[in-house]
């Protein structure tokens, strides 16, 4: 295993309505044995609402910045923290001026463009390794899953890490912890329509309508993913899409963590499986 | 209708060059691959970035900036992926909404879309605590796009109220999940909220 400790950027979402992603990214963590050094007063990346570059170069060089001094690459569960910190990383490295120029407006914003920025799955597949994970699990997860990647691990391709049409991260670790993928590929980096969620709802609600039909017609017990966005999308605004629209599909909706954690064998409280609001009991039912 | 070209701005798709993430529309030929691929399309047929594009690349600057498609884009990057010629067509469509934020800040347009309201009170928050704080956002966001503090506190309540509930439920914000009383309901608050105005302030800066 050639990663032992990594700075933690968990991002807004993971003090409230991701605070599951959050937990079960530091307990898998925990479990595999890598430290975690949580950035220290971190701040938001600007998500995608953040729509000026300058912006958002600005408000990651401070992140970026801290973790550079601790000598640490900066890894986030979050997609579009990941995103944001890895297009900066690009941008400043790439850009002498523009690295002076943030500098000048603080100096805590000082990066030089030595560390590199990291999205938990990466971490889990490429970095620490299938093998490694293999040799630590306990338990079957025997679920079928529909994988759903979302938008920003396989675009744009500046960034990504996995395939923009068919990536196949998530779908590995869920084969190796016993569970059974579904066929998805229609849907699987197909946006959720949380970005509209405040603007235009009718929109985002017929969007996350085609994720989770299609989840549900192809016999999924949960859909697993990795974005908090796409969670407060999919699963916390689930109840309201299923009012809007007039529909039924009591679909769990899960973090990869939250997965993974059960297979190694933490315990399902300590993953915060019991604050996801889609009922998660008949998941682990099938957790042996 | 047809174009009229003595109304057409020439010097609009210069704007568009000049700002980051617009240096690529040029390279556009016009295939449609963002246009096929796009999942809001596939929702509003109305949508067609690469209308979009072509109108940009004529300087049909008004009806460009006052389409009200633009704020529908739900910034998911697939046009960007797909683009063959790498017109980098999410930023490109970034692009021409700031410039549609000037022009109505300049009383050339007025956007009807509450998108801009919506990202500035999400901004705010960030700039003010240097986290997002979904409450202060809500509460910034619809009094504004309703009109009045009353309406906004009614069409807040209709949106939001049953996921706050569930927030609560699950402990998430509130008590109820042992992370503390205030857990995400208060502002969580960075001690270097200074670099925070700082940021903005450079942000601003560079736009005029």
């Amino acid at each position: 295993m050639s990663v032992e400790k990594l700075a933690y950027l968990p991002g807004c979402p993971s003090e409230a309505t991701a605070l599951e992603q959050h937990m079960s990214t530091e307990a898998v963590f925990e479990k595999l044995g890598v430290k975690l050094v949580e950035v220290e007063e971190w701040n938001c990346c600007g998500a995608a609402e953040a729509e000026d570059p300058n912006l958002v170069y600005a408000l990651n060089a401070r992140n970026l910045a801290i973790a550079e001094k601790d000598n640490l690459d900066i890894m986030t569960p979050c997609s579009i923290c990941y995103y944001n910190l890895a297009r900066t990383n690009n941008a400043l490295k790439a850009d002498e001026e523009l690295r002076a120029e943030i500098k000048a407006i603080d100096p805590s914003l000082e990066y030089n463009g030595t560390i590199t920025p990291k999205h938990v799955i990466d971490v889990l597949v490429n970095d620490i390794g299938m093998e490694e994970i293999k040799s630590k699990l306990v338990k079957k997860v025997e679920l079928k899953v529909a994988p759903y990647y979302g938008c920003y691990l396989g675009r744009p391709p500046e960034t990504a890490f996995d395939d923009p049409d068919d990536p196949v991260l998530m779908d590995q670790l869920i084969e190796l912890i016993g569970g059974e993928n579904v066929p998805f590929s229609s849907m699987k980096t197909k946006c959720c329509g949380g970005p509209l969620m405040m603007t235009r709802a009718d929109i985002a609600f017929e969007m996350a309508r085609k994720v989770l039909e299609t989840a549900k017609n192809a016999g999924a017990d949960c859909i697993a993913l990795a974005c908090p966005l796409c969670g407060m999308m999919l699963d916390a605004k689930q109840p309201d899409v299923e009012k809007a629209l007039n529909l039924k599909f009591e679909m769990p909706i899960v973090y990869i963590t939250q997965l993974l954690g059960l297979a190694l064998g933490i315990d399902s409280s300590k993953l915060g499986l019991q604050k996801n609001v889609v009922d998660t009991k008949k998941i682990l039912d099938k957790v042996v | 209708m047809p174009i009229k070209t003595w109304e057409l701005d020439p010097n609009f798709k210069n704007e568009i060059l000049n700002e980051p993430g617009g240096e690529h529309l040029t390279a556009c030929y016009q295939c449609s691959t963002c246009t096929l691929g796009c999942p809001i399309t596939e929702l509003v047929p109305s949508y067609n970035p690469r209308k979009i594009i072509q109108m940009s690349l004529l300087g049909m600057r008004t009806e460009v900036l006052s389409n009200p498609d633009l704020w529908i884009c739900a910034i998911c990057q697939t046009c960007t992926a797909r683009c063959p010629q790498n017109v980098v067509v999410g930023d490109v469509l970034a692009v021409i909404r700031r410039l549609a934020e000037k022009a109505e800040e300049a009383g050339e347009i007025k956007i009807e879309s509450p998108r801009p309201l919506f990202e500035t009170a999400f901004l705010h928050t960030v700039e003010k605590y240097g986290r997002l704080y979904d409450i202060g956002l809500a509460m910034e966001y619809y009094p504004k796009r309703e009109g009045s503090f009353v309406a906004g506190q009614k069409a807040m309540m209709n949106d939001y109220m049953g996921f706050g509930m569930r927030m609560f439920k699950k402990g998430k914000m509130g008590p109820l999940g042992g992370h503390g009383l205030f857990k995400g309901l208060l502002a969580s608050k960075i001690k270097q909220r200074d670099v925070m105005k700082k940021i903005f302030k450079w942000v601003e800066e560079k736009e005029k």
